[in-house]
């Protein structure tokens, strides 16, 4: 077990510079997710530590002790590939001990490994089969597998759910968390997906355009976005966004008045950030969020559109004016298209965020 | 539905009416002819004659002891440089890979005389550059084309010259289907770059590497240019002579072709037997 420590690493592709300055701690035995949008780097950030990429600038310490130079093989990390990469010539048995053997391991050791993995995955049946006669969940456990029998320091997971269908993707998101409370070890895991990232974090790393954008506990950013970008990624639905202006301010609040909404207004308290009078801001609703009409301190006529009904809750997609909001409602499964209903928001449920998108508190 | 396929038969007619004439008959026909006595007017079914002497034609001996010969030794000879230039033609440190990938493919478009010419002023014994070289190297120069064990060496080097970039285009094919994230798994594991060679990029181009070992059995079982043109129709004294020029010299140079026929059909035999033998050997672990 390690910790891992990315201090100011970037990364170029010839002149195109792809991860800018990114600091991370993780600490030993955690289980850190990067989330991110495509194309954000993060898959570049893994592969670096994992030493597939160069690290153009900074400096990555497992352990603490700073790997920038050293062998992929000598830095104590398993890697888990989205495709699987798995040997497709040799049966699970070979693809699980093939890096043992070639590196000259003791076969009783090897063979403790192989088995040990088998049984922590429940491969133990499949040991004779070829990668073609197993699904893709099998595939994935022997991927898996091939990681645990090399005893890392660290796991790398790189979007290994993405190729399963939903259905899996559930089970093997419950297996690899029993894995990391099992084997106790730092694991990094990447993804596009947010509730992956939700479900399994002990911490999530938000990247965007290879900038590290918040790093925090799951519920933190859920609750306590650094920003719009960071509210917007994560939740499902994503958190809803109004647009508004600042047109009064007292020593101690200023009043927000929403621009499509006949003039609707919020008070939230001043603070240090908050811009001046007449600046546009933006604010941020989750569509658990929204109160039925009178319970908050500003109401909202809509129109709903289209109504999800999921069984233990509902969203109704509504146009409020030319904004489209998503409202959870336990009640709305009466709701159908064209129905007008009035929703509330409440101040303290209310994020701000200024015209750049950084929030304000 | 019955409506449908009589007129997609219709279309094909003119086609199955060429294949029957000039593929289907010839290959039937032959077959019968190596039945016959075709050096008699009338020609006369003999079903001996012609499978007889073949067992017992040292002529016929000769051609395959030399066919089998080159076989054994330019095949796989070809299929391990095919298989070298592949992975430096894969190679991501390579410049200008287009450009070696034409010049290795180059040759299989170059005229068979043309090519068959030069090669014979390179290893010509005064004035060709083979000689020339091994000279300026202290080594003494060879009579390429007198003597046997240089003739049919001369032959290899024809055939591999030819042929190795065309297989090496097909490897390649098969090289860049193998996914680079199995390589880096293998980093990972702290595999060497050579054992990944042999652990996994050759198991993973078995199926081509047959391929490609098939196609060069049957050309060479059929190798009738080289041995024809560059050193002379089989020369030194049939040093060279292989099956296919056998077949040419009994059909069309004796007029035998009852005999050509047999001869045909025994290459045709070796060819698939040799193959079934390699398929069964390369099989894929059940």
């Amino acid at each position: 077990m390690a910790a891992v420590t990315l201090t100011n690493v970037v990364k170029r592709f010839g002149i195109f510079e792809v991860v800018h300055g990114a600091n991370i701690d993780i600490a030993d035995g955690e289980f850190v997710v990067f989330v991110g949008p495509s194309g954000c780097g993060k898959s570049t950030l893994l592969r670096m530590i994992a030493g597939l990429e160069d690290i153009s600038g900074g400096d990555i310490a497992i352990g603490g002790k700073v790997i920038n130079d050293v062998e992929p093989a000598d830095r104590g990390i398993a890697m888990v590939f989205q495709s699987y990469a798995l040997y497709p010539h040799m049966t699970v048995e070979q693809n699980l001990s093939f890096g043992l053997r070639m590196n000259g391991n003791p076969k009783a050791d090897t063979e403790r490994r192989v088995k040990r993995a088998a049984e922590i995955l429940r491969i133990d049946e499949l040991m004779q089969r070829r990668p073609k006669q197993l699904s893709g969940g099998q595939r994935q456990r022997v991927a898996i597998g091939r990681a645990i029998v090399r005893e890392p320091q660290v796991f790398l997971f790189d979007e290994p759910l993405s190729n399963l269908d939903a259905e899996l993707r559930v089970q093997m998101r419950v297996e690899i968390s029993r894995l990391h409370k099992e084997l106790g070890v730092t694991m990094i895991y990447v993804t596009h997906d947010q509730t992956e990232a939700m479900t399994l974090a002990d911490r999530i790393v938000v990247l965007k355009a290879g900038n590290v954008e918040q790093i925090g506990a799951p519920l933190d950013l859920y609750d306590d976005p650094a920003n719009r970008f960071v509210a917007g990624f994560i939740g499902s639905p994503k958190m809803n966004f109004l647009s508004a202006k600042v047109v009064e301010t007292t020593n101690s609040a200023a009043i927000i008045e929403l621009a499509h909404h006949g003039g609707a207004r919020l008070r939230k308290p001043l603070c240090e950030t908050f811009p001046a009078l007449g600046a546009e801001v933006v604010l941020g609703v989750r569509p658990e969020h929204f109160f039925e009409a009178g319970e908050g301190d500003c109401d909202i006529p809509v129109k709903a559109d289209v109504a999800e009904h999921l069984g233990s809750v509902s969203y109704v997609y509504a146009n409020a004016g030319p904004e489209e909001l998503i409202v959870e409602r336990e009640a709305s499964r009466q709701r159908a298209s064209g129905d007008h209903f009035t929703v509330s928001i409440k101040t303290e449920r209310a994020l701000l965020f200024d015209k750049a998108g950084a929030r304000i508190r | 539905m019955r409506t449908q396929n009589a007129t997609a038969y219709r279309f094909l007619t003119p086609y199955l009416l060429i294949f029957a004439i000039f593929w289907i008959w010839p290959i039937i026909s032959s077959f019968i002819i190596s039945f016959q006595a075709t050096r008699t007017v009338p020609w006369r079914f003999a079903p001996t004659f012609n499978w007889g002497r073949l067992i017992g034609d040292p002529a016929f001996y000769n051609a395959l002891k030399n066919t089998l010969l080159i076989l054994v030794i330019q095949v796989p000879v070809m299929i391990a440089l095919a298989i070298v230039m592949a992975v430096l033609l894969n190679s991501p440190l390579l410049k200008a890979r287009g450009l070696y990938r034409f010049a290795f493919f180059a040759p299989v478009v170059v005229g068979e005389v043309a090519y068959s010419a030069v090669f014979r002023l390179m290893f010509s014994l005064d004035f060709g550059i083979v000689n020339k070289l091994l000279e300026s190297v202290g080594l003494a120069k060879i009579d390429w084309f007198s003597n046997v064990t240089p003739a049919m060496a001369l032959i290899m080097i024809a055939v591999t010259w030819r042929w190795a970039g065309y297989n090496a285009i097909i490897i390649l094919a098969g090289l860049q289907s193998i996914p680079e994230d199995v390589y880096e798994a293998a980093t990972l594991d702290r595999v060497s770059k050579l054992r990944q060679f042999f652990y996994i990029t050759l198991p993973l181009l078995k199926p081509v590497i047959v391929f490609c070992a098939v196609l060069s059995i049957i050309g060479t079982m059929q190798l009738f240019t080289e041995p024809f043109l560059i050193t002379e129709r089989g020369g030194p004294g049939g040093g060279t002579e292989t099956l296919g020029l056998l077949l040419y010299r009994q059909g069309f140079r004796s007029l035998n072709f009852g005999y050509a026929s047999a001869v045909a059909y025994t290459m045709a035999g070796l060819a698939i037997a040799i193959t079934l033998v390699q398929l069964w050997l390369m099989r894929e672990p059940k």
